[in-house]
């Protein structure tokens, strides 16, 4: 079977180091959020990697996207262009994604709708968290207390938001039926390839662009 | 059990600072570093080594004269405490007797009681860049009341400014001695009998809340009930909904994947 | 204390003059919020608004050194009352327990007709010829008395005519003090005089440390008596000491002009014991007075065979040459401002300093701390190196330029030694030991009992009456130990070896020997009572617990209690009785005297004073009870400094006061110096921070020096809070922190407008906590009587630094 290649290293590497970040942060902000857990963060040590990973969280993309300045703001460009498409993946969702019927889905660019969704709440609510995070780490004695308050209410919101997406993106990348189909999604985080068939299905549009080039 | 508290009566004290002084002999607390800031206050503020202090304030009273207000600033130990509430691993707890205990060893430095109690009490100390450190805060004597002793503060106050006792007779007496003070100081009040549910150290003022620099009605902050009491639960239920939904996608997805399967397989068989 | 701090409860009114007992006396205070719990009127009198205040019912202000003229008017006020209104006073106590109703020399003349001055003033000898301050005797040598109080020479009527000038708005224009706040406070006070009330008077330090201390003490006795408030529960005059043993230190004579027991010093007009007897034994014609000082022959004797044992005989007039012998005035020669001059003169040439820390707590600190640089040694015990200690590395010497050989003796402290400590209530109680010492640090006795062996040893080979040292029995024990000294305290029969029960025991042929008579009694053949803790009140309820430890005189808890009952010996106030004549005895306290109350024939009340009548009129009595040196009655002068012109007479300061050799070349006045100053304490520091500026714990609540400033005086100087300010006087400067407060206020003395500041006395240049000396400001003057340094009132300039 033919594979084509959907992601290159760096983006690979960038997402598992991005990705590795958010995770250490969810499950240590967890400890904090869930009172069963608070046992968990005793003598600060879960705080710490917090921080350590939010640094990285916040600097992997810093760097991936001073690295590839054309690419990624072309990247950043297209999540918030919304157009007729996006109705169109919309309309088809309920079929698709219930009833595995390929053939209700339009063709898809590189991101279909859905990913655009993820990625277009990423960029809005990362920044929020990191807003937050550095009032809540840098500024607790210089700012009032209420500042603090009302970050601590907004990263949890923001928190709720991003994790039940983050949810619904693991389990679309990789237990969905159709995202296992045709040699499945997961090996384009592993070694950047997908088959021509999952290509096809699922990125008709892009598929076409890149075999055409 | 009946509550304990402390009524602070602050027309009897006279800000000797035994109480400061005793709370750090016995924890074995450290001495803050201090400067002369124009008052005979100090520290300047309380810190995770200095859990009680007093605050003065002159104020020019009616009659051309001066009054020299002395309150007490240390943990109130409220019934419905903000602390108790955003503490994500129970070091802060409610102890049976009615105050709020605090166990160290359990702290995350987190800070949340920090930011989240209304009258700015606890106090964390340690890295705040790497974020290890521990908060502190009085621990209303616990091994002393245990063993029935009184709080080293009131032990050591020689005026009976202090004094330690079950909730509700601290109430009356206080109650009376407001009810006294009234003649010489009709804004006399006790602070403490209602607040917050009712705070564990009451104080018999002299003046308003405003002028001794309390919080007039203090409240939990609406951002920790919104956390706490809102977020949360509403966080876990779309949690819940989402996985949920998910489930159901799966269960769903599959069950047609398969029918597909079997429609092609036997459309392949036809063939 | 004439009473003990624990009456203070039953107190109605309380007068605290002179004190800021809530921030001094912290623990004692706790006895006077009882008293107000029960309804007790607290009247708080100083220049400044202090944490005595906080929680006082009345607030006066008034001008530092101006309390005769404050009491004064009380008095005037009272006296007044006593005859518009004689129903509200207790007369009989009056007329019969003090010398009210006693005629006076009609030759005696007051500073109303004289203007300042008592009859005697000698301006070459600077002192007074108190020959006109006597009694009219009968033929039998007794008083002859007015009780009606009429007579103008009775001295009921000379206090009056005394006082006529301390009206309402004249004691406005000197104190400051608005006039119908002082009417308040005479009202309020005077009616402590009805039978069944109690009036009680606190002072400490503001009131002492001027050059008239002694007779600001001298007016609040006035007051008392004519109000029938000494010697009742909860009435007194109370005199909080300043360290918890300083009272046992006075006991023990650590002073110039006594020896222990307050029996006074040889002169060396005194050519053989006999003519020390002459001069010091009162004699009484009257034998209804007790006349206790009459045993001074008992107690005298017993002190020197304590201290010489068997060298001590008839045939050697008891050692009486083995004592050095005072030229002159005992306290303008010897006391502490007078050794510095000394010192600095190169007259002294070493300094055994224990526990006391001059470069700091000394008046003329520039002066003082120089005069250490003229020593040969200065040895120094003390807990930590204080500045004294270390005078020779402080900032601006280089230690290479001091030719003294400093020693250090670290000494162990109160809680790592046993003994005995004296309260102001005068309570003996036995310590014991709770801790050691860290490294070589040993307890005081130790130390000297070491080295006082070690002086005997160099002086077997002889030297300036070297048996004086050698003869001296200096033996208590090795190790040494506090109970051999309490032991030789309280004294031995030494026929039979036995401890004397008490100062009753006594004898004046050698067979007792007695190191301080007044303790006597305290550690008999029964035990050591010092050690007793037993918490029963007594029948009467008022807080007497005299099973705890135990106190003198003869564990008299209340002392002029006699004056407590009527003459049938009833109390005037049946529900706070001190004593009671019930069938035939004494119940309640130990009375004093023990005689029968005065109507079955018993002794006058006063057993002290030779007449047994309180002094109101402190006259030339008898020997030993001749008046003090600036006169039988308070007269206001103003401080040795001030920028205010006497308004009640034309002297303007005390003319008896005591001066330093070089104090006349520093004295400030008001055109160069125009600001009144004064020093005090706060009670998160002790004395001059010799112990409290090493502990971080109070370093951090009090961390820096201040000084304490008016709003309106910082606003003319252009001084905000926090700013540094420097202070001047004729001594020299310091530089502090400005603290501006509501609490000081602008005084209006007779129209103009006098400014005061204030500063805390605790800082010098060694410690955690280092700051400027306040006592660099102080002058070398002192009280006419004892010289204590006028601490409390003097001359400065304050500019922004």
């Amino acid at each position: 079977m033919e594979r084509v290649q959907k992601y290159t290293k760096p983006a690979r590497v960038f997402h598992w180091i991005h990705s590795g970040a958010f995770l250490l942060l969810v499950i240590t902000g967890l400890f904090l959020f869930i009172p069963a857990l608070g046992f968990l963060a005793v003598d600060s040590w879960s705080r710490v990697i917090h921080r350590v990973a939010a640094v990285i969280f916040v600097l992997a993309p810093l760097i991936e996207i001073l690295a590839n300045r054309k690419t990624s703001w072309e990247t950043i460009k297209s999540v918030f262009k919304w157009g007729a498409d996006d109705l169109e993946w919309a309309k088809a969702m309920p079929r698709y994604y219930f009833f595995c019927d390929e053939s209700s889905m339009p063709p898809q660019e590189e991101m279909n709708t859905g990913q655009k969704l993820w990625f277009f709440l990423l960029l809005i609510f990362s920044p929020i968290f990191v807003i937050t995070g550095i009032l809540m780490w840098f500024f607790k004695y210089s700012l009032p207390s209420a500042v603090f308050q009302w970050s601590v209410f907004v990263h949890d919101v923001a928190f709720i938001v991003i994790f039940a997406m983050f949810l619904v993106h693991i389990y679309l990348g990789v237990i969905h039926p159709l995202m296992r189909k045709h040699g499945g999604s997961f090996s384009s985080m592993v070694d950047g390839t997908v088959t021509a068939d999952y290509a096809k299905s699922h990125h008709g549009k892009w598929y076409q662009k890149v075999t055409k080039s | 059990m009946a509550d304990k508290a402390i009524l602070y009566d602050s027309s009897k004290c006279t800000a000797c600072r035994g109480c400061q002084v005793a709370c750090k002999q016995w924890w074995g607390l450290e001495a803050d570093k201090t400067e002369f800031w124009g008052t005979y206050e100090n520290p300047r503020d309380l810190s995770a080594d200095t859990w009680v202090k007093i605050r003065f304030n002159e104020i020019s009273n009616g009659n051309g004269g001066v009054d020299w207000i002395f309150t007490r600033q240390s943990c109130m130990h409220c019934t419905d405490a903000a602390c108790v509430r955003v503490c994500p691993t129970k070091a802060l707890y409610y102890y049976p007797l009615g105050f709020v205990a605090y166990d160290k060893d359990l702290c995350s430095g987190c800070g949340y009681c920090v930011e989240f109690c209304p009258f700015d009490v606890p106090r964390a100390k340690g890295n705040d860049i790497t974020g290890i450190r521990k908060i502190d805060k009085c621990r209303f004597c616990i091994d002393r009341i245990t063993n029935d002793l009184e709080p080293s503060c009131v032990k050591t106050c020689p005026t009976d400014a202090l004094i330690f006792g079950d909730r509700d007779e601290l109430v009356a007496i206080g109650k009376q001695r407001v009810q006294e003070l009234k003649a010489t100081y009709p804004d006399a009040y006790l602070y403490g009998e209602k607040e917050l549910g009712g705070l564990h150290v009451m104080y018999v003022l002299t003046q308003s809340p405003e002028v001794h620099g309390l919080p007039v009605d203090p409240q939990v902050p609406a951002t920790a009930i919104a956390w706490q009491d809102v977020i949360q639960p509403l966080g876990y239920a779309a949690i819940g909904l989402v996985v949920a939904g998910l489930g159901l996608n799966y269960l769903v997805a599959r069950a047609n994947a398969n029918k597909e399967a079997e429609v092609k397989a036997k459309v392949k068989a036809k063939e | 204390m004439t009473s003990h701090f624990n009456d203070v409860a039953n107190s109605d009114c309380i007068m605290a003059i002179g004190t800021n007992c809530a921030e001094n006396h912290p623990a004692a205070f706790h006895h006077i919020m009882k008293a107000k719990g029960r309804g007790a009127k607290l009247i708080n009198v100083d220049p400044r608004y202090t944490r005595t205040t906080a929680v006082a019912d009345l607030y006066v202000p008034l001008r530092s050194g101006t309390d005769i003229t404050f009491i004064g008017g009380m008095i005037k006020y009272v006296i007044d009352d006593i005859e518009k209104n004689p129903d509200n006073y207790n007369l009989i106590y009056v007329t019969e327990y003090t010398n009210a109703t006693f005629l006076v020399n009609p030759d005696y003349k007051g500073p109303a007709e004289l203007d300042g001055v008592f009859s005697g003033w000698d301006a070459t000898k600077k002192s007074y010829n108190k020959a006109t301050w006597t009694y009219q005797l009968d033929e039998n040598g007794i008083p002859r008395r007015d009780k009606t109080l009429k007579d103008p020479n009775c001295v009921f009527q000379l206090l009056k005519k005394q006082f006529a000038r301390y009206d309402v708005d004249r004691v406005n224009k000197i104190t400051g003090t608005p006039k119908d706040l002082f009417l308040e406070v005479c009202k309020l006070f005077s009616a402590t005089g009805k039978p069944g009330k109690a009036g009680n008077l606190l002072y400490a330090m503001g009131a002492t440390q001027h050059t008239y201390g002694a007779q600001n003490i001298r007016a609040y006795a006035v007051l008392q008596l004519l109000l029938g408030n000494m010697g009742i529960a909860g009435g007194g005059i109370q005199a909080l000491r300043g360290e918890h043993n300083v009272q046992g230190s006075t006991d023990m004579a650590l002073l110039a002009h006594i020896l222990p027991g307050y029996l006074p010093v040889f002169s060396n007009t005194d050519k053989t014991l006999q003519d020390y007897l002459n001069r010091v034994t009162p004699k009484w014609a009257d034998t209804r007075s007790l006349n206790w000082w009459s045993n001074t022959p008992k107690y005298i004797v017993s002190l020197l065979k304590a201290w010489y044992g068997d060298a001590a005989t008839k045939d050697n007039d008891f050692g009486f040459n083995y004592l050095p012998k005072v030229t002159g005035n005992a306290n303008s020669k010897h006391s502490h401002i007078a050794l510095f001059e000394a010192m600095y003169q190169g007259i002294i040439k070493g300094f055994l300093c224990i526990g006391q820390n001059p470069a700091v707590g000394g008046p003329n600190s520039v002066l003082e701390r120089d005069a250490l640089h003229k020593l040969d040694w200065l040895v120094c015990v003390d807990l930590w190196e204080t500045e004294t200690a270390s005078f020779w590395k402080r900032p601006g010497v280089n230690p290479a330029d001091v030719k003294t050989e400093v020693f250090v003796l670290p000494a162990a402290c109160h809680y790592e030694k046993e003994g005995t400590v004296t309260n102001s209530g005068r309570w003996v109680q036995w310590r014991y030991k709770g801790a050691n010492s860290p490294g070589d640090a040993k307890p005081d006795l130790d130390i000297i009992y070491e080295l006082g062996l070690k002086v005997k040893e160099v002086y077997q080979a002889g030297g300036p009456n070297a048996d004086a040292i050698t003869n001296l029995t200096w033996d208590y024990g090795h190790p040494p130990t506090a109970d051999a000294v309490l032991r030789e305290i309280n004294g031995y029969d030494l026929t039979t070896g036995k401890l004397v029960n008490n100062f009753t025991a006594l004898k004046d042929d050698g067979t007792t020997s007695c190191g301080e008579w007044v303790y006597s009694g305290c550690y008999n053949e029964t035990g050591n009572f010092t050690q007793r803790r037993e918490l029963d009140d007594g029948p009467y309820n008022i807080g007497l617990f005299s099973k705890w430890a135990w106190c003198w005189p003869l564990n008299r808890r209340i002392v002029y209690n006699r004056a407590s009952v009527d003459l049938n010996g009833e109390p005037w106030d049946k529900e706070h009785p001190v004593i009671w004549w019930k069938e035939g005895k004494w119940t309640g306290d130990v009375p004093d005297g023990g005689a029968k109350p005065m109507a079955e024939g018993g002794s006058y009340a006063f057993i002290m004073c030779p007449d047994g009548h309180a002094h109101i009129f402190g006259g030339n009595v008898a020997p030993r009870t001749a008046g003090l040196a600036d006169g039988p009655f308070p007269e206001h002068y103003e401080p040795w400094e001030s920028p205010v012109q006497n308004m009640m007479s034309g002297t303007q300061t005390n003319p008896a006061l005591l001066a330093g050799a070089s104090a006349a070349e520093q004295k400030g006045t008001a055109d160069k110096y125009p600001y009144v100053a004064t020093t005090y304490r706060v009670v998160e520091h002790w004395q001059s921070g010799a112990m409290t500026r090493h502990l971080p714990w109070l370093c951090e609540l009090m961390p820096e020096m201040f000084i304490e400033i008016s709003e309106e005086l910082a606003n003319e100087l252009g001084i905000k809070n926090v700013d540094k300010v420097i202070v001047e006087s004729a001594r020299g400067n310091i530089e502090a922190k400005a603290l501006v407060t509501k609490r000081f206020k602008p005084f209006q003395i007779d129209g103009k407008v006098v400014h005061e500041i204030g500063m805390p006395w605790h800082w010098g240049y060694a410690g955690i906590a280092k700051g400027d000396s306040a006592n660099v400001l102080t002058p070398h003057v002192g009280d006419a009587n004892t010289m204590i340094p006028e601490y409390k009132a003097f001359l400065v300039n304050l500019r922004k630094a």
